[in-house]
């Protein structure tokens, strides 16, 4: 698996003019198991498993390898949390299939959909977000007392950042990495146009 | 008031359950007699672990799986250490079942 770690390798700069790459945090993704499940089952017999049907509707269960969180539904439904890429994703979605056929259930793996992906970079300058909330009212909403960062919705790729005063960067929202690579180099220039100097 | 069967599987319920089925064997006691005797004992275990025990012991281990269901947990730990006031025991592996108290509150 082509996985970039930071600082190993040359950054693509026709891809990445930025010279930095927002790393994959977080990978969320659906699919349909196609079958009713007996929940109760699956928790008596499966490992690491939780169900406590009058708090959650859903046996949560996990796996070590990739280390990822599901949810999984009576309606043979199941949600794939915490894999850091789309493969990961989709390789512990099955291995989770493979744990509810194991139990006896005729378990299919249909519509396989990445649901949401989050990433996060460190520019390693302050940012100055008052002046950035206020020259891009339209996309930015900066509450201090609410939340420390600035939440900026782009529009083009429709991805929601999270822009803190120490440089540190969150990117959420996207269906496809690209989409974070797109809006973190959008964001860059406006970044360094906010740059706090230092007194 | 429900109480848990939890403490039959612990050595004095072991001894209490085998001395029993002794004593129904034999004819000395009759079958629900010795049934009425595991439910004191059931009710009493539960009590006299929140009334007359003080010992506390810590314990810490790696995880190695856990299940939630019918609120009951149950930890299957690796490398565990238990520590009691003056002792610290080591053991490869321990299963640990553990069950809300809350549910003695309610009704069975």
């Amino acid at each position: 698996m082509a996985q970039i770690l930071e600082g190993t390798e040359p950054v693509d700069l026709a891809k990445h003019p930025s010279g930095i790459i927002p790393t994959l945090q977080n990978i969320v993704s659906t699919v349909n198991m196609d079958c009713k499940l007996d929940l109760k089952t699956i928790a008596l017999h499966a490992r690491n498993a939780e169900y406590n049907p009058k708090r959650f509707a859903a046996v949560i269960m996990r796996i070590r390898e990739p280390k990822t969180t599901a949810l999984i539904f009576a309606s043979g439904k199941m949600v794939c949390t915490g894999a850091k890429s789309e493969q990961q994703s989709k390789l512990a979605a099955r291995k989770y299939a493979r744990i509810i056929q194991k139990l006896g259930f005729p378990a299919q793996f249909k519509d396989f959909k990445i649901q949401n992906i989050v990433g996060s970079c460190d520019v390693k300058f302050p940012i100055r977000l008052e002046g950035l909330a206020y020259a891009h009212g339209h996309f930015s909403s900066y509450e201090p007392e609410l939340f420390p960062g600035l939440i900026y919705r782009m529009k083009q790729p429709k991805i929601v950042l999270l822009i803190f005063v120490s440089g540190k960067i969150v990117l959420t929202g996207a269906k496809v990495r690209d989409e974070i690579y797109e809006a973190f180099e959008n964001i860059y220039p406006v970044l360094t146009e906010f740059r706090k100097m230092q007194q | 008031m429900g109480s848990l069967e939890l403490y039959r599987k612990s050595t004095i319920g072991i001894g209490l359950t085998d001395a029993l089925d002794e004593m129904v064997t034999n004819g000395s006691i009759p079958p629900l007699l010795a049934v009425r005797v595991l439910m004191q004992f059931d009710k009493s275990m539960g009590e006299a672990l929140q009334s007359k025990v003080r010992a506390k012991t810590t314990f810490k281990g790696h995880l190695r799986t856990y299940r939630f269901c019918d609120n009951i947990w149950i930890f299957l730990l690796e490398n565990a250490t238990f520590k009691t006031d003056n002792e610290v025991q080591h053991v490869d592996r321990v299963k640990i079942v553990a069950c809300d108290a809350k549910i003695l509150a309610r009704p069975a």
